[in-house]
């Protein structure tokens, strides 16, 4: 920005409104690894006992290496099905002449836009009557259906990008609208798969809501509801141990963050949902 | 092109099949479920039928049959060929069974007494009392607490158990004993006449309208604008802060408040010293919990409006802020008058698509607070899920926590029907220009 | 091979775009379709390509009715505009890319490439992606992608508008060249009438969804068929003068500004309104009919000076003049046209 208004007002005023949130993930990490006396804020030893979950399962909880593989495979699967559907959804709705296109577009806006959670009953329902209750199937296919809409929006929107003309000379160079596809178009759109996979597999990872309601079984425990009965249970309060699987469940979260943190920022602003 | 036709569908036909089966296919069984009353008791599969205290108890009251609910509710001793064949089967002497058989088959007792009697009266009736209380047992009829498949089954039962009814008895005891889930509309009875509903009503308006202005929009603003006027080094680096509540996982962002806020977390122990008594701060009474919820809400909601924001005023050219700079603006007009103006359609669809948003999730709340203290922060959302899914509650009512759900959906489909107007469709559904 | 648009009509939902157009093109010629934006000129070319499909007559190539095939099938080569060359490969790939989807040996993609590499002078940037190279030379990749299969016919959709000035001349030869060199019959789109101009055989001038002329490049400028044509070719462009035949004479009738017509045109048409186009290298100092002006604007283009005359009536004549004369801004002139080769249209635009 230009140098007519000066900006340390405003990085003062941001700085004080944002303390908090720094406060918070400061404290996050610090107590997993310091123990303080009560009473006090300030930390006066340093310990790896709040992380013994990692080698010894808590009674009662699953182990928390089988939670995090659920964890992991739901995220990856719910993450595949949404890329492998929404790209070729998104680009049909793009680009391709097809009967009742603008309703399928209508439609597709409509359920990106639709709050999905009010159909968790009819889901939960749905799920028990064909025996997908408590699967991590049954949770995969519910999280990549909900999550597809907002999938192929932001396809169609990348493949809007793309050149026709790109797609012009493919053809003209013999190759099937197929083709062009995928030998044209998908490696122009890489950037955006990897973004929209990015996004899918936060949004996989940090899911609660559906796993807690559809597949709440021990066997089946991701890391969310894990960590969420582990707080709920009131005969074990160790807020340590809480913030130090809460750690443990965010690292991949963060890095991802860390990495492709402009990617993020970019289909974030692009999506809606919030 | 004529293939691409085809193409275009086959392309299509994965999402559709998805979009069918988990989207549309829950719409509609929403609007189903939420004129059923299935529950945990009814079970979400077909019931079978079976005469129960309470279905007699509905028979009476219900159908002022009070008097068939009566005998239906006895346990009845009907020397019948099963009793009997039963009876040789445990090895009881064949003459006297005979004797029974001639004497008194197809008879029935009211009371025990009265068939122990008869037995008794038999020229060859078996030695101890207790064997004539044995034999007796053989016999006791009763219809009470026995699930029939269909009501076939327990006509005929009831028929055995000498109680024909009539055609509009039949009617009235199919209903009252069928144990699975029927329609009803009386869940949306129940919701207009609970004063709990109101209360609901009022909570979700205020929580959207809070948090959708102070910080969806409001502090989003604040977020974008003091960035604007900052070097990209710390303006990158606030933007990134102002992130992580949403990249955070839910359970763990909630975690951090409780953290800040339980008896023994942060603000106790800080304030401690300063003579405030510790508590839990989020809990201790409605004021506090709606403060929570919303900050709660609003840092995770405040971050996508940043964002939109951001890169708006990012469109805007420079040479306009030069322009208005040369022109003497000070900072504060330069807002008003350049940057405001044009954020009047990111500001919109802000508000319309969070609107939205907020109105359905309740995924912070019930991490945060479950609704409490007493019900003070609980909202549409939350209610239909307690209602509907939550474990603590004992009973789930699936059908009147997919009525309220029902009311959600159709506000759900009317907006974003209305969304879809209000941006300009048109421009987005251009024709392929490849024919 | 003989290109032939036999009552070729294109509509876009209810808009009619072009209504029956007839257009043949002959073996190893180079035409252009030339016209404004929105003339159908584009419209044209993605209809032969097929990537519109038509809505009434027949493309033929040669004697093979390709109306109803598809763009696969047509070997058609194509120039786009913004050349469209594939941004995730290298040159090599972009131009073997047909070859490779018609699944030819890859030891002869790799002979045909290098051999029309060769040709349009990019040999050393085969391992180069588009992203690397100048506006020229993907002008030439792209160039080579469309011809390295042998087409039946290339089309350019126009394919120097993205360069420079310098390169544009440069490429301007070169296509020519290239074209010449491997006898393709070639449509060259453009709104440009220089490149029309300096580039092709033939030129077929096209308004409004309709062929207005199609004749040689000399033969257009020279003889214009109208007003709209006269007016589209030539830099700078010709000057219209509103006025009436009467005794042998055009006269405008603000001005009294007169000069003499050939007998037959003017007994034919006396009394007629007419228009008069008079071109700048025909308003000169020294010619026949004389006419006063005042020097309204100068430009100074090197080896030649463009003058702008202002009649009294407003209306302005330009001429264009080899020596630099010690005229300026201001001054009052009286300059000749060359009654011998203006063009008299009549009300309706036509040429009389």
């Amino acid at each position: 920005m230009s140098g007519n208004y000066r900006k340390w007002p405003m990085i003062l005023f941001l700085g004080f409104m944002t303390t908090p949130i720094i406060l918070m993930y400061v404290y996050l990490f610090l107590d997993t690894v310091t123990n303080s006396p009560p009473g006090s804020m300030i930390p006066n030893e340093f310990t790896t006992e709040h992380w013994r979950f990692l080698w010894e399962t808590i009674p009662g909880r699953p182990s928390i290496w089988a939670a995090t593989w659920n964890t992991l495979l739901f995220a990856t699967s719910t993450t595949l099905i949404v890329l492998v559907v929404s790209s070729a959804a998104g680009y049909a709705l793009s680009r391709l002449n097809m009967p009742a296109r603008s309703f399928f577009l209508g439609s597709i806006m409509v359920l990106h836009a639709f709050p999905t959670v009010t159909l968790l009953i009819a889901i939960f329902l749905i799920l028990q009557m064909v025996g997908l209750y408590n699967t991590l199937i049954g949770v995969i296919l519910v999280k990549a259906s909900l999550e597809l809409p907002f999938g192929i929006w932001i396809m169609k929107g990348f493949y809007d990008t793309v050149p026709w003309e790109i797609e012009m000379a493919g053809i003209q160079d013999g190759a099937s609208r197929f083709q062009v596809w995928t030998k044209l178009v998908l490696p122009q759109v890489k950037p955006a798969i990897m973004a929209l996979g990015i996004f899918s597999f936060l949004a996989g990872w940090s899911e609660f809501i559906l796993p807690l309601v559809l597949a709440p079984d021990n066997k089946v425990q991701v890391l969310s509801v894990y960590l969420a009965a582990l707080i709920a249970d009131d005969n074990n309060f160790d807020m340590a141990l809480f913030k130090s699987v809460g750690v443990f469940y965010v690292v991949p979260v963060i890095i991802l963050f860390v990495f492709f943190q402009n990617k993020l920022m970019n289909i974030y602003s692009g999506g809606n949902k919030g | 092109m004529g293939n691409s036709k085809h193409l275009g569908l086959y392309m299509l036909a994965p999402a559709f099949l998805f979009v069918i089966v988990f989207f549309l296919t829950p719409v509609l069984l929403t609007g189903v479920f939420g004129f059923t009353n299935m529950s945990t008791a009814t079970g979400i599969t077909g019931g079978s039928y079976m005469v129960s205290q309470s279905s007699m108890q509905a028979l009476k009251d219900r159908h002022d049959l009070s008097e068939i609910a009566k005998k239906l509710s006895q346990v009845i001793y009907t020397i019948d060929e099963e009793g009997l064949n039963a009876a040789a089967q445990e090895g009881v002497d064949a003459g006297t069974l005979a004797e029974l058989k001639a004497g008194f088959l197809g008879q029935s007792f009211q009371k025990r007494r009265a068939v122990e009697r008869a037995i008794k009266s038999l020229d060859n009736r078996p030695s101890s009392t207790r064997a004539i209380k044995k034999l007796s047992a053989l016999f006791e009829r009763s219809v009470l607490n026995i699930r029939y498949d269909t009501e076939v089954d327990l006509f005929a039962a009831i028929d055995k158990f000498g109680l024909p009814l009539s055609v509009a008895e039949k009617t009235a005891m199919s209903d009252v004993t069928y144990t699975g889930w029927v329609f009803t509309t009386d869940n949306f009875k129940r919701m207009i006449s609970l004063p709990d509903t109101m209360t609901t009503l009022i909570n979700t308006l205020f929580y959207v309208f809070v948090t959708l202005i102070v910080f969806n929009t409001g502090f989003a603003l604040v977020l974008a604008i003091s960035t604007h006027y900052m070097d990209a080094a710390s303006a990158g680096f606030f933007r990134s802060v102002w992130l992580l509540p949403r990249i955070t996982p839910p359970v763990l962002y909630v975690l951090m408040w409780k953290w800040l806020a339980w008896d023994t977390g942060f603000l106790s122990t800080v304030l401690g010293p300063l003579g405030f008594e510790p508590r839990n701060w989020m809990l201790d009474t409605p004021a506090n919990a709606w403060t929570f919820i919303i900050l709660i809400n609003g840092m995770v909601g405040a971050s996508m409006g940043m964002l939109i924001f951001s890169s708006a005023i990012k469109a805007i050219p420079s040479s306009l802020f030069y322009a208005s700079e040369v022109d003497g603006a000070n900072r504060m007009q330069q807002v008003r008058h350049i940057i405001l103006p044009q954020l009047r359609f990111p500001i919109l669809f802000i508000t319309s698509y969070q609107t939205l948003s907020l109105l359905t999730s309740f995924e912070y709340i019930l991490l945060a607070t479950e609704g409490g203290p007493g019900g003070a922060t609980e909202v549409w959302a939350l209610t239909t899920y307690l209602k509907a899914l939550s474990n603590y509650a004992g009973a789930l009512e699936y059908g009147y926590g997919a009525a309220l759900a029902l009311v959600l959906v159709v506000v759900g489909v009317f907006l974003s029907i209305l969304y879809l107007k209000l941006f300009d469709f048109k421009t987005l559904t251009a024709p392929p220009k490849i024919e | 091979m003989r290109i032939l648009l036999d009552n070729f009509t294109k509509s876009f939902g209810k808009l009619t775009v072009i209504d029956q157009m007839n257009l043949e093109i002959h073996d190893g010629e180079m035409i252009a379709l030339l016209g404004g934006s929105g003339c159908g000129k584009s419209t044209t070319l993605f209809a032969i390509c097929g990537i519109h499909k038509v809505n009434g007559g027949r493309i033929l190539f040669g004697d093979k009715d390709v109306t109803n095939i598809t763009s696969q099938e047509r070997n058609v080569g194509v120039v786009f505009q913004s050349f469209a060359l594939y941004p995730h490969m290298t040159v090599e790939q972009n131009i073997g890319f047909p070859l490779k989807l018609r699944k030819e040996p890859v030891e002869q993609i790799k002979r045909k490439v290098h051999e029309i590499a060769e040709m349009v002078h990019i040999e050393v940037l085969l391992h180069r992606r588009p992203g690397e190279l100048s506006g020229g030379q993907q002008q030439r990749v792209a160039l080579a992608r469309a011809l390295v299969r042998r087409p039946d016919v290339l089309l350019l959709d126009e394919p120097l508008a993205n360069l420079d000035a310098t390169l544009r001349l440069e490429m301007r030869s070169e296509i020519r060249r290239i074209q010449q060199e491997t006898g393709i019959t070639a449509v060259l789109v453009t709104h440009d009438q220089v490149e029309a101009m300096s580039m092709c055989d033939r030129i077929a001038i096209m308004d409004e969804g309709k062929i207005v002329q199609i004749t040689e490049p000399r033969d257009m400028y020279v003889n214009p068929v109208s007003d709209f044509v006269a007016g589209f070719l030539g830099s700078p462009p010709i000057a219209f003068l509103e006025g009436r035949i009467e005794d042998g004479k055009f006269v405008e009738p603000s001005t009294g500004v007169h000069m003499p017509l050939s007998a037959d045109v003017a007994t034919a048409n006396n009394g007629r309104e007419v228009r008069v186009g008079i071109r700048p290298e025909y308003f000169q100092p020294g010619n026949g009919a004389m006419i006063k002006g005042r020097v309204s604007f100068i430009e100074a283009q090197g080896r030649e000076t463009l003058y702008n005359v202002m009649l009294p009536d407003g209306n302005i004549l330009r001429s264009i003049q080899g020596s630099h004369s010690p005229v300026k801004i201001g001054d009052d002139v009286e300059w000749g046209v060359d009654t011998a080769h203006i063009l008299i249209f009549g009300q309706d635009g036509l040429r009389i």
